[in-house]
């Protein structure tokens, strides 16, 4: 019985010479170093390259406008400047030109009142 | 070593030139107790840049604007300082004797110090002259609930300041200015 066993395993398990283009193949293989891409790897690379083209895209488009936004902030903070220096200047010479007709009327007040002595009013 | 010579002596001369240079420019104080008190305070500095700026501004197809304009092209600071306050005598002589020592300085010359017993107030304008040029312009009004202090620095041309009178509103100044100083002073 165990005879039996035997002989029928030996049978099932005797060496098989491998085929003739076995060692070709495994050699071309390791030399190129590159292992055939499974199947379900290259069809996620597929979908990726659209993902990925959008998002360079959402990137580009998010930089332009962040700098189309701060040159449009800039431009308004210098209007917002130049408007406040021009009010300062035009409040300068108006307070100015107030002070100096303050002294022109105490000029001509004077003036009046010494011609009044002059001519004896 | 004669080349670089005249270089180095220029560089090492330049700052004492402009040590010796009239400089029109106040050191007007802060005022930051004055300021605390006052029911208004103005406070305008107005650099080179920021006179630039403004300039940039003005339209030169307003009148007023263009005449503005045309005061500030030779301009190189405007410098206000003006307190305002509910009550009389609510700041010292002492805070504007500082400005007022100042202009004892050689280059300073008085045009006019003017008092109004009416309004009890009182105007000193100063002028400094380089070169027959005015260079700078100082004014110091002082009434008794208010007082005042105005230092433009460049090339000021009196005439056209005079004129902008009118443009503001206000009635333009009758002030001789071909007069010298000295004859324009009012004690």
């Amino acid at each position: 019985m165990s005879q039996e066993i035997e002989s029928r395993m030996r049978a099932a398990l005797r060496p098989v010479a491998p085929r003739e283009d076995f060692s070709q193949k495994l050699l071309a293989r390791v030399i190129a170093g590159q292992p055939a891409q499974p199947k379900p790897r290259r069809l996620l690379a597929a979908s990726a390259r659209p993902l990925a083209w959008w998002l360079t895209a959402s990137l580009a488009a998010s930089l332009i406008l962040a700098v189309g936004v701060e040159r449009h902030l800039e431009q308004q903070r210098l209007q917002q400047s130049g408007l406040e220096a021009r009010r300062e200047v035009v409040e300068a010479l108006r307070m100015t030109s107030q002070k100096l007709n303050l002294a022109y009327e105490a000029v001509k007040n004077q003036s009046t009142s010494l011609a009044d002595e002059k001519s004896g009013v | 070593m004669k080349k670089f010579s005249l270089p180095i002596f220029l560089a090492l001369l330049a700052p004492a030139l402009a040590w010796a240079a009239p400089n029109p420019r106040l050191a007007i104080p802060e005022f930051a107790g004055l300021a605390q008190k006052a029911t208004e305070s103005v406070t305008i500095t107005l650099d080179p840049a920021l006179l630039a700026m403004a300039g940039r501004f003005l339209d030169g197809n307003d009148p007023q604007d263009a005449a503005t304009k045309e005061i500030i092209k030779g301009l190189r600071g405007i410098y206000v300082r003006s307190y305002t306050f509910d009550k009389d005598s609510a700041y010292q002589q002492a805070d504007i004797d500082a400005v007022r020592a100042q202009l004892a300085a050689p280059g300073w010359n008085r045009l006019v110090e003017t008092h109004s017993r009416k309004t009890r107030a009182n105007v000193d304008i100063y002028i400094m002259i380089d070169d027959n040029q005015a260079i700078g312009l100082a004014l110091i009004a002082s009434e008794p609930r208010q007082f005042t202090i105005v230092n433009i620095i460049g090339a000021i041309d009196l005439d056209k300041l005079h004129k902008l009178e009118g443009q503001f509103g206000v009635p333009k100044l009758d002030i001789d200015l071909s007069k010298t100083p000295a004859q324009g002073a009012q004690k």
